[in-house]
Order: structure tokens, then sequence, then C-alpha cells
């Protein structure tokens, strides 16, 4: 790996309890939940009936009222954390560095609405008679290069498609990119909105909490009984540490390693290649942003993967879990988590778990639970695994 | 960040042909894979016809078991993987190879089947078993369960150009340290959404497709799946492997102007980047095996790019467009041009732009037209642009030690 750099400097958030950083990082530490009863669409059919909606989402808002009408939901949603995320970086895209600047975004089911209702309206109305304005919609990559398009971004636009890993995998891609010199800054993060196409394949596949105990969503609690999904979008703005020293940007933290390892428990592999290429030993780590989702198998997955690689000291890392508050967001969680454990590093301070209550014998680490707690995080590692068989690990520092 | 990536293997399902064998005569005889829609009525639909693989059996490389658990779009993936592992002769190190393939939309025929359900027959008629099969993600984590592979997996689906995106990231990452060797490639079944999307974008053609001709009147929908075996040349020769070509670097760009509108600006742009990339020059490219859709648009604005570039060499230079026989096999589309281009450089032959009849002042380029040509080529370029205003183009390199 060559010598370059990466640090992040901007942070735009969209998610079910808080809209913009601070807002969120106040959120996440007071421990506001974001779950609540779904209005998106009619939950009639349906056992469960909570998500982690963003219900006070107005794309206007960041947007403008203009060219709004054919985007989807996860193009806005993508589209406004971007616009956040490019403020809070006052890194201004203009003609001359356009050609320098990249997104990446981590996108599995974003399209999955829009190909679907195209799909539908050309089996009730005729193939004849679908709109062919809504055609680029149903291509998976359409949020992203909505964003390029939106915001004049020229260097390059990719996709990641990895699941549950998708956003954080979007975040290596955007590393990766910039280390190799095809970019000076990135934006990249994930998007996942609600619709009813996604509720309905997690609850016909039985992944949902509520279908056999409550429906809450409790990381580590012994009462999990399944995920409460969510939605909402992240993007950072990564970017080379030269050129954000050159413009005197503000350093939110800095980007150390990554690792990947597919295949069922393999998250401690993943773990020990982002601490391999961070130059970093297990015992550096002062907090893990956990992908913990309220499921039997991830939660405790993710404890054994820590206890692997950690040892003896697994039970000194905190570790926390912010889908507590915002509920599985699954391409966005990745990212979601990152944003958190920067506002972890800016405050020293970790977030609370919530909702806790009964202990799981088997997962027994040092989970923050309930309320906020202040400690020195210097190094932070962010998770994400899931039951497709994806499993990524990146670490972040406090930048010095 | 200096390792050497070599192409060492390689799996095509194309309406032209199964494997690479019956796929590389097929092109340089110049065979049209494009017939009558069979998969659905086309009734209601304005054109007829597509580029349908008509006799894929996904039971000849895959277990019946697996088949029946996973959707078209993925046993296409997992069969051109096989095909790619086995013409590598390579024994796999698990642990380092992963899978990074593109795709449009992914299972769409599973999504047809999911909403067809749902509009007859309501909510309740949708089968949990089809929803699993759903995901698009499952085209790559398909791959890497079928050969327990635990290196980095992952889809980038880049609509159009998404093939050419997964081999340019699977080649960093080889290069970074990141993986022995990878899958990748692309995949798309034919589907219907696209189907009914193009034909109302007034895109798709009556009959052929005739990319770079006066009177092309447009795309026509296909479907295939090509993958490649990347691998660190040192491992190769190591293991005394065949090495199609040597891919020496890519160039990526945004046009960051319009959904569906090519621009010969953007697709220029990362043709010129591929050739730094690589320290390539443009007289020294062989050959260019082009998007070439067939749309009066893309067709245009590419000779744009392609002039651009290589300026009065640019009529000289040979381009040829192989969805000229395959028709647009979407995110597989890139991936099986680097296929041709990887044959291209293996046997001194380039593959023809077929159904070419009347020359268009706008694209006044040396197509290549109808026949293949027997000339010696070094380096060849893979230009793709994708929804999105998305343009990626591949360099490769006959392999020589240096």
């Amino acid at each position: 790996m060559n010598n370059k750099r990466v640090v992040i400097t901007g942070v735009g958030v969209i998610a079910a309890n808080a809209i913009g950083k601070d807002a969120f990082a106040k959120a996440i530490f007071e421990g506001v939940s974001g779950i609540k009863p779904i209005s998106l669409f009619d939950t009639a059919e349906f056992k469960a009936k909570t998500a982690g909606e963003v219900a006070d989402f107005k794309p206007q808002d960041f947007l403008g009222d203009k060219g709004l009408r054919t985007l989807d939901r996860s193009t806005k949603l993508a589209a406004s954390a971007t616009k956040l995320a490019i403020d809070d970086s006052s890194l201004r895209i203009n003609e001359e560095n356009s050609r320098e600047l990249g997104v990446s975004l981590g996108a599995t089911f974003g399209s999955i609405a829009s190909i679907s209702n195209f799909d539908r309206e050309a089996l009730t109305d005729g193939p004849r008679y679908v709109n062919p304005g809504l055609f680029p919609n149903t291509v998976i990559n359409s949020p992203a290069s909505q964003v390029s398009i939106k915001f004049n971004i020229k260097g390059f636009n990719a996709t990641i498609s990895s699941a549950f890993c998708a956003g954080l995998d979007a975040i290596g891609y955007a590393a990766d990119q910039i280390r190799l010199g095809r970019a000076k800054a990135v934006y990249s993060g994930g998007v996942e909105e609600l619709c009813v196409q996604l509720f309905l394949g997690f609850y016909k596949a039985g992944c949902l909490a509520g279908l056999s105990g409550p429906e809450i969503s409790v990381p580590f609690d012994k009462r999990r009984n399944g995920m409460i999904l969510g939605e909402g979008a992240c993007v950072l703005v990564l970017e080379d540490l030269d050129a954000a020293l050159m413009r005197k940007a503000d350093i939110y933290a800095e980007v150390l390693g990554f690792g990947r390892s597919f295949g069922p428990g393999n998250l401690g592999r993943a773990i020990s290649l982002a601490l391999k290429e961070s130059g970093l030993n297990a015992a550096d780590i002062d907090f893990v942003s956990s992908c913990a989702n309220s499921t039997k198998d991830l939660d405790l997955e993710e404890t054994r993967a820590l206890k692997e690689v950690f040892g003896s000291g697994a039970s000194k890392i905190q570790v926390s879990a912010v889908k507590s508050m915002l509920g599985e967001c699954y391409s966005a969680s990745g990212s979601l988590q990152v944003a958190a454990a920067i506002a972890g590093i800016t405050r020293q301070e970790v977030f609370p778990t919530i909702n806790y209550k009964e202990k799981d014998a088997e997962c027994d680490l040092n989970y923050v639970v309930n309320k906020a707690k202040s400690c020195k995080i210097n190094k932070a590692l962010i998770n994400v695994s899931g039951k497709s068989g994806y499993n990524s690990s990146l670490i972040i520092s406090k930048y010095q | 960040m200096n390792r050497r990536v070599v192409v060492t293997g390689i799996g095509v399902l194309s309406s032209i042909g199964i494997g690479k064998d019956d796929f590389w005569k097929a092109l340089t005889d110049g065979k049209s894979g494009i017939s009558e829609v069979e998969s659905f009525s086309t009734a209601e639909f304005p054109t007829h016809r597509a580029g349908e693989i008509k006799n894929f059996q996904p039971e000849q490389f895959i277990s019946k078991e697996k088949v029946s658990k996973i959707g078209r779009a993925s046993q296409l993936a997992v069969s051109a993987a096989h095909l790619a592992i086995k013409d590598a002769k390579i024994n796999i190190d698990k642990d380092n190879t992963g899978v990074s393939m593109g795709t449009t939309m992914g299972e769409t025929q599973v999504l047809e089947k999911l909403n067809e359900a749902w509009v007859r027959r309501g909510l309740d008629a949708v089968e949990a078993a089809d929803i699993l099969k759903l995901p698009t993600d499952l085209l790559s984590a398909s791959i890497a369960k079928e050969f327990d592979l635990k290196g980095c997996v992952f889809i980038i689906p880049n609509a159009c150009a998404a093939g050419n995106f997964a081999i340019g990231y699977a080649y960093d990452l080889i290069r970074m340290g990141r993986a022995k060797a990878m899958l990748a490639g692309g995949a798309d079944a034919f589907s219907k959404i696209a189907f009914t999307g193009f034909n109302r974008l007034l895109a798709v053609a009556p009959d052929k497709c005739q990319p770079f001709d006066k009177s092309r009147k447009g795309m026509l929908v296909g479907e295939g799946a090509g993958v490649i075996v990347l691998e660190e040349l040192e491992d190769a020769l190591k293991r005394g492997a065949q090495i199609y070509a040597e891919i020496l670097g890519y160039g990526l760009s945004c046009d960051a102007h319009h959904m569906t509108a090519p621009s010969g600006e953007g697709i220029s742009e990362a043709i010129a980047k591929a050739l730094k990339a690589s320290d390539v020059a443009p007289e020294e490219v062989g050959y260019l095996n082009a998007h070439g859709t067939g749309t009066p648009a893309n067709d245009k604005e590419e000779c744009i790019a392609i002039k651009k570039v290589f300026g009065e060499r640019a009529k000289k230079l040979p381009v040829s467009s192989i969805k000229s026989m395959l028709g647009h096999t979407m995110g597989a589309a890139s991936a099986i041009e680097t296929i041709a281009c990887c044959l291209s450089v293996k046997h001194d032959t380039i593959p023809p732009t077929i159904n070419f009849e009347t020359p268009d002042p706008d694209c006044d380029i040396d197509c290549v037209p109808n026949v293949s040509r027997k000339v010696k080529v070094d380096i060849v370029l893979n230009s793709a642009s994708a929804f999105g205003g998305n343009n990626a183009c591949l360099v490769l390199k006959k392999f020589t030690r240096r």
C-alpha cells in the first residue's frame, strides 16, 4: 500500500432519530429512538408494525423544489445526505476540481421499490403505458448517479452492493480510490429506503422482531427476537490528507485500515485484516461501533468474533450498537455506524445501546447500555456482518 | 502497488455460444444471437426480438438442488465462474480469492415473478422461497459459496458498464495486496422490465442491431454472463498458467449531466484516463472494443470521443461492437467484451461489427464491418458507458515479460 493518508472531513446524516450531523450526535448520546409506527405504507396485513422511518423528511429543504418529481425516495435520501456532507466539509465543488472528486454509495435494495413499481405499472396498465421517465430509476446505481448529476461530481461514480455491508464497503472502496490517486475526495456512504417491498421481504423471510416476541430493537439483550427495519442515508467526505491540510479543513478522523472476509463466522478474520492494515494490535482499539441488530445470531456472532480477536482483552473494550435506536438500515447501516463512531471520537464519549434490560449469558462483553459513557476514544472499530455471508471491518482514529 | 495483474481464465455464456471456444468461433464468424423472444409473450410490445440464451441448462454446471435456490442471473454467474476456473486450471487459494461482479438490476426475473403474484393474487401469494432469491448481492455470494471463497466479495451494479467497474476494482484489490486472485465479471438475465423500459424509451431496434450504420435503429436487449480469473502475475508464472492478457489499467468518469443521454466528452475522458493510468500512448492501441449499442445517440457520441482521443488516427483504428451479434447483455456486456478483448490479443484477430450496410458520416471510423480481421493485436481498449453517465475503459495487453 502506498503512503497516502485518508481522512474524513465531512458528515451528512439523514436518520430516523435526527437529521444533520450535530442533531444526530445529540440524539444518539441522549438515547433517542427513531423507531415508530410505519406511515409510508399500510401495515394492516403484517404482524410487525414499526420501523426506523425518517418520518419528517422533506427533501426540498436540502435539494430545492425543482427536479424532484421523478426521483425515488432512495435518491432523495442519498442526495440530501450528500448535500449535508458537502456543506459540512466546506469543500466547494467547481469545474476545476470536479474531475478529482468521486462518489461511492452502498445500495443493495435501494431501487427495489422503483423497479417493482415500474413492473407493476406494466402489469396493470400494459407495457405500452408505463412512464418512460421512471425507467432510469430501475438501475441500482441510479441514486449514486443522481448525486453526481445534482452536484456535478465527475471523477467517478460507483455503487457497491453487498447487503448489510454495502455502506461500509463503499467507504472502503472510496479510501482505496483515494490511495490509488484516482480522486482527491470521495462522497461515500450508504442509503436504504423503507418500502413495502423491502419490509415484505424481511417479513416473509422471518427476520423481523415482533413475530415471535416483543417488537423491539434490543441488541445483545436476551429478549431479542429479530430486527426492526430502518432507513436513512449517511454520506461522508473522505479526503486525501494532503488535500485536506492544504485547504485547512476540519478533520474529524483518519481512516486507518479495512478488512473484508466472506463466509459465516469470518467476521473475526475481517477484523484481523483491518488491524493488520492499520498496523495496530487488538489492544489499541478503544471502542467498537457494533452491527448488532437484535437478531439471535448476529449479536452473538459479533460477540464471538470480538472474543476471538481480542482474547481476554475483549471485556475491556467499549461496545455499543446504534441499531438499537435506528433499526437495521441495511445498505446504510455501516455508514451510519461510522458517523456514530466519529461522534464518539469527537465527544470522547460512547453512545448507549438503548432498551437493554435482560442479560444474555452468551453476550457478555462490556456493552455501554442505556446511558452514554465518557471515555477515551482514540481508535474505533466499525464492524458489519449479516446473514448473507459478508463481513467487513473498518478502523478509524482520532486525527493526529 | 506495482504488482502486475493478468487474466488466466475465461468463462462466458452468451446467445452465440457457451464456453470460450464456441463463443470465439461464433464471434469471429459474425454469427447473430438475436431471435424471437420466447420467455414471455411480446404481443403487447412494439418489438419482438432479443438476445436470449436458448440452450442454457444450469444443471450442466451446478447441482440441481442449488439451481432451485438461485435465480437465473446467479445461475448464469455461477456457471460462468465454473467455466473460468476450469479454464484457468487453478487450484484456488480460497482464503485470498474474492468475487467482484457487475449487474444492472440483479435478479429481475425473480422480481417479475413476485410482482406477478402480488398484482394478480395479492401480497399473501408472494412466496418466501422466491423472496430469498431476490437480493442482488446473491450474484457474487452464490459464486463465493459455490467455491467456498473467503476473500473480498461484492457487486458493483454500475448498470451497463458494471462489468468494467467490477473488473477494474478487482484489479485494484490484487494490486493493493487485498487479494491474490479474483473472479470478476458481470451477469444479467433477460429481463422483461428492461425490455419494457427500452421499448418505452423507443431505443429498441425492430429487427437487428447495426452499430455505426447510418440506418441504425437502436439496441436489442440480451442476456449473458462473463467471468474472468484475475491473478497476480508472479503467481500465474509460478504455476505455469496460460496468460490471455495483462490488465494495464483503467479509467472512470462520470458525465454528471443526464441519466440516459451519453456524452462524447465523458467517454473520451474515461479513455484518456485509462491510457494515462496504463502509460500507453494513443498510437500504441491496436483495437478498441466499443460500447456500440446501436442507438443513434450512443454511437455518434462514442465516435466523437474516439476522434477526440485519437485525432487523425481515429479513422484507421479498428473499432468494433460485438453488441451487433449479442445485443446488449446489460451488466454482463463489458465483462463479455473484456473476454472478447482477451481472445482478440490471444488470437491476433478482431471480431467484426455485423449488420453493417450504410456508412454514417457521423461514424466515419473503421468499424471492422461484417468480417473479422486477422491482424497483430497487442494493446486493446474496452470502452463502456452506462445509465447515470458512467463511463469505464479498460486497457489490456498481450502478455510479455518485461
